[in-house]
């Protein structure tokens, strides 16, 4: 961007300066002999052709800016550079200091099979403020509306997505404290719907990377010159206590629902700082390699103690993952594999037993991703994608007792089958950018296990 | 406190049924089990607040009774859970209601409820969802336990006072008066209303402290807490018992804290209408025949009077009056289940056996339950009215003819969603295990010498025996 602007200023003088000289013989005084008028004229035509160059110059730029802000918009999504920062958003008009952004998705999913539960939600509306102290010291902060009213009759939320301080230490390392987002996978930390395909987020960065994960503690940042960062923390963690082991009824019927009910094992018991249990504290460390252009790789790691009931055993709770995303030309390519253990479940299991939610002693998933940019044109692109990926919710038990099985095998009081907490997913569709800031999605996913939540989607996403 | 809603009639025990004496060595067994620290909690009467000892006091005394021979404790016996003793030498003759009275001879109308862990319960209210939840007597009428424990003093079937005046008079005379007046005062015993609700506030106060009430002493707390070990039939009728696909017990009576620190207390304090048969051995049921002071409420020409829990009559209270909820009693706690026989708000059953079969085949085998003709046509939920969904026919012959059921009872949750000629969702194996089950809630349970527990013979006869 700098040299388009630079060389904007030079032609801008260039202009004023040959307007000014062309306004020159205008004002000359009469008598001003032949042979002068001659030299100016010619100045004045050399000046021209100046002009007429420097309009070339202009219009390359111009097509160069396009150019570029295409690439911008790639880039955007390809290589997910633009964190939640205030740095990446632009200042607002109160303060120089003051940055506000935002950014928001509407869903309307259909289940192919189960018509009646076809859903339009407007998922979620986030506004984030945030304010430079200093040139090291940010302050951000994102509030969330969930499913567009929040109140104590209404399913909706409001909640507070991050809160923190970051302060630059040196310029190798920064230090955080509040409530941040965790460092893992390629989609928690850039949740926003112009950085994703699909409609919904994917399953694996929902059931086992429970996004959008945060928690309330402090951690150290850096990067290095050969393009490696790191982030390394201590949070709160996860509370086993808030899970619900025997629901009377399947707590999805759909995989909207799936994705909404905190079934899934973090999702059940990370506290969002919500006066959460601090009494053990969970660590965590994350590392991302940049250092070849088009390529991110990465893998982190968080582990802790929690406790399910006072009869329990201390449980260690462990998430890791690892991720890559190359981007050569055109082309989007992901991949993430997520994986989480609880020890101590068999006691748990055994006093709950015969409970139609067992805690999983075993979690995991992972997925592969292709996306390429079709077509361009305008501002607008458009990149089809396909996502194959695999979740299991309950990969591994313990302590269930003896004749029973994880999951009820026998009919719900709604007649039918208890949902499996594993599937495979195949995911088809497309994104289609108006620009790089709004974005209409279309997907078709398709179940292997629980074929009746097979569903096409359409969505709108915006983020500024 | 004072009987119990339904009233009883009676004379304190007169002697020992062996139930009776085994239920004996259970609350002995509970205070022991109290004392060296288990599941339970200890107390004494040192322990015990000034107001909590006179309601001990007063929760014994049958002179406050008319018939000068009824008390708190006639109905609400310890040995019995503080439920009654409804054995047929017992005071009630075997009547699935108390009896009482100005000559004890006045039965009530329901099922006299346990009052251990009754301190727990919350007061009468109505969630988001426009259900009723909490309260006293299994109506929920009572707000607080406090007014559960006067009520039967003044009414006609049970201590039958004429009002509040002539219970103060009986207090009045009573060696414990200086306690009453040293806690509340002179004063208010010229205010007989208000100095009644103090006699209330003492009973509670007893039920409330006195750990005897909630000793959490049963085998189950042990186990929760690491200290027992349940058998596998205990441990499997365990499972059923939760498993949302067959027992599906848990749904109402959770098996789990509510809050995180309170043992679970086995109910969720909510109502249901469970289509129970009509007991004939009700006085009250007997339409024609009834006792004149039984509210008739009914011109079907089935019956002249039914019981409607929470829409009355009993609860007088028409702004709750929702023709969707009439007939909904309140879940009780499963605690001790097994010494408080006969079951649910009618004492229809005798045993858990029974009480739990009525769950699971309900619907399969109606005629094991309802009124049924040769033809095979029965009529079920026989205790409500067409309006609200009762007196429902169908034939045991046409699996068809239960279709299409809507009224009031419940015939969505597991395990009574179950249709004519359908699998029960318990075999009787798995009732035994459920029973056994149930039996690990009996407090009294001592770790340390388990064989020292006698329980109820119906406990006994549902162990297996390849379970060890």
């Amino acid at each position: 961007m700098k040299k388009p602007f630079a060389l904007s200023l030079i032609a801008a003088a260039l202009l004023a300066a040959g307007a000014a000289r062309a306004a020159d013989p205008a004002a000359k005084p009469a008598g001003v002999d032949a042979a002068t008028a001659q030299k100016l004229e010619q100045q004045i035509d050399l000046m021209q052709q100046q002009l007429e160059a420097l309009k070339a110059e202009l219009g390359q730029l111009r097509k160069q800016n396009e150019s570029l802000a295409a690439q911008q918009q790639q880039q955007a999504v390809q290589v997910q550079e633009v964190a939640a920062t205030a740095s990446a958003k632009p200042e607002g008009g109160i303060s120089p200091n003051l940055s506000l952004w935002g950014y928001g998705e509407i869903y309307y999913t259909h289940p192919v099979h189960q018509p009646e539960d076809t859903t339009a939600d407007l998922a979620r509306a986030v506004f984030g403020i945030g304010y430079r102290f200093d040139d090291r010291t940010v302050f951000n902060s994102e509030f969330e509306v969930e499913h567009a009213v929040s109140s104590a009759d209404d399913q909706g939320e409001f909640e507070v997505e991050q809160f923190y301080v970051d302060h630059q230490l040196a310029p190798w390392v920064s230090v955080k404290g509040g409530l941040f987002l965790m460092p893992f996978g390629l989609l928690n930390e850039h949740h926003e719907p112009t950085n994703y395909y699909g409609v919904q987020r994917n399953f694996v960065e929902t059931l086992i990377i429970p996004s959008t994960w945060r928690e309330g503690g402090f951690a150290f940042h850096g990067d290095t010159d050969i393009g490696l960062t790191w982030d390394t923390g201590l949070t709160t963690g996860v509370n086993l206590a808030n899970w619900s082991p025997n629901p009377e009824d399947p707590l999805y019927r759909t995989a909207l629902q799936l994705e909404n009910s905190g079934a899934a094992p973090l999702q059940a018991s990370h506290q969002e700082l919500q006066l959460a249990n601090a009494q053990h504290l969970f660590e965590y460390g994350s590392l991302n390699y940049k250092g070849v252009p088009g390529l991110l790789v990465g893998a982190a790691i968080s582990t802790g103690t929690s406790k399910a009931s006072a009869q329990t055993p201390d449980q260690r709770v462990t998430l890791w993952e690892t991720h890559a995303r190359w981007t050569p030309g055109a082309a989007d390519l992901s991949a993430v594999y997520a994986r989480g253990s609880i020890t101590g479940t068999a006691p748990y299991n055994t006093l709950n037993a015969g409970g139609s939610n067992p805690m999983p002693s075993k979690f995991y998933g992972y997925y592969l991703q292709g996306a390429y940019s079709v077509w361009r044109h305008n501002g607008y692109r458009l990149a089809p994608f396909v996502r194959w990926e695999r979740y299991d919710m309950g990969a591994g038990y313990e302590g269930i007792a003896p004749g029973f099985s994880p999951v009820p095998g026998g009919l719900a009081s709604d007649g039918r089958p208890w949902p499996q907490p594993y599937d495979r997913v195949w995911t088809y569709g497309a994104n289609f950018y108006l620009n790089p800031h709004v974005v209409l999605k279309a997907d078709y996913q398709s179940y292997q296990t629980n074929s009746d939540f097979t569903r096409f989607d359409l969505g709108l996403g915006l983020n500024f | 406190m004072p009987a119990s809603d339904e009233g009883k009639m009676g004379t304190m025990l007169t002697g020992f049924s062996t139930r009776l004496r085994l239920s004996g060595a259970l609350v002995l067994c509970a205070a022991l089990a109290a004392c060296s620290g288990g599941g339970g909690s200890s107390g004494s009467p040192d322990q015990l607040s000034a107001a909590a000892r006179l309601g001990q006091k007063i929760f014994v005394d049958q002179t406050l009774s008319v018939s000068g021979k009824q008390s708190c404790a006639t109905c609400h016996v310890a040995g019995f859970a503080f439920a009654s003793d409804n054995s047929a030498g017992g005071p009630d003759h075997g009547l699935p209601v108390p009896l009482g009275g100005p000559n004890m001879d006045l039965s009530g109308f329901r099922n006299t409820p346990s009052l251990m862990y009754a301190s727990f319960i919350p007061a009468f209210f109505f969630d988001g969802d426009g259900n009723p939840n909490g309260g006293f007597f299994r109506d929920g009428r009572a707000a607080t336990l406090a007014d559960q424990a006067i009520a039967p003093f003044t009414t006609a079937f049970e201590m039958a006072n004429a009002d509040a005046a002539a219970v103060i008079e009986k207090l009045k005379t009573r060696p414990y008066l200086a306690d009453f007046t040293a806690i509340y005062g002179a004063d208010v015993l010229n205010d007989p209303d208000t100095a009644l609700k103090r006699m209330g506030a003492a009973l509670a106060a007893y039920e409330t402290e006195d750990p005897d009430f909630h000793p959490f002493s049963s085998k189950f707390d042990y186990w929760r807490n690491g200290q027992a070990t349940l058998t596998s039939q205990e441990l499997n009728g365990f499972a059923l018992f939760n498993n949302s696909t067959k027992g599906n017990c848990a749904a109402c009576h959770p098996t789990t804290s509510a809050n995180g620190s309170t043992p679970a207390m086995f109910t969720d304090f909510s109502f249901d209408n469970l289509g129970l048969p009509r007991n004939a051995n009700i006085p009250a049921n007997a339409d024609s025949g009834a006792p004149d002071y039984t509210p008739v409420n009914s011109d079907d020409g089935v019956h002249t009077y039914y019981d409607l829990g929470v829409c009355g009559p009993l609860r007088d209270d028409p702004g709750l009056n929702k023709s969707g909820i009439c007939g909904q009693f309140k879940v009780p706690t499963l605690r001790n289940i097994a010494v408080t026989a006969p079951y649910f708000h009618n004492g229809q059953f005798a045993t858990l056996a029974d009480a739990i079969g009525f769950y699971v085949r309900r619907d399969t085998n109606p005629e094991q339950f309802y009124p049924t003709d040769s033809g095979g046509n029965a009529t079920k939920f026989d205790d409500l009215p067409a309006l609200y969904g009762g007196q429902f026919l169908v034939n045991i012959n046409e699996p068809s003819s239960d279709a299409n059921y809507a009224g009031n009872v419940n015939t969505g949750e597991i395990p009574y969603n179950r249709r004519l000629g359908g699998q029960a969702a318990l075999t009787p194996d798995e009732i035994n295990d459920v029973i056994v089950f149930l039996c690990t809630l009996t407090d009294g349970y001592d770790p340390a010498h388990p064989a020292a527990q006698v329980l109820p013979a119906q406990c006994r006869a549902a162990v297996t025996a390849s379970t060890p």
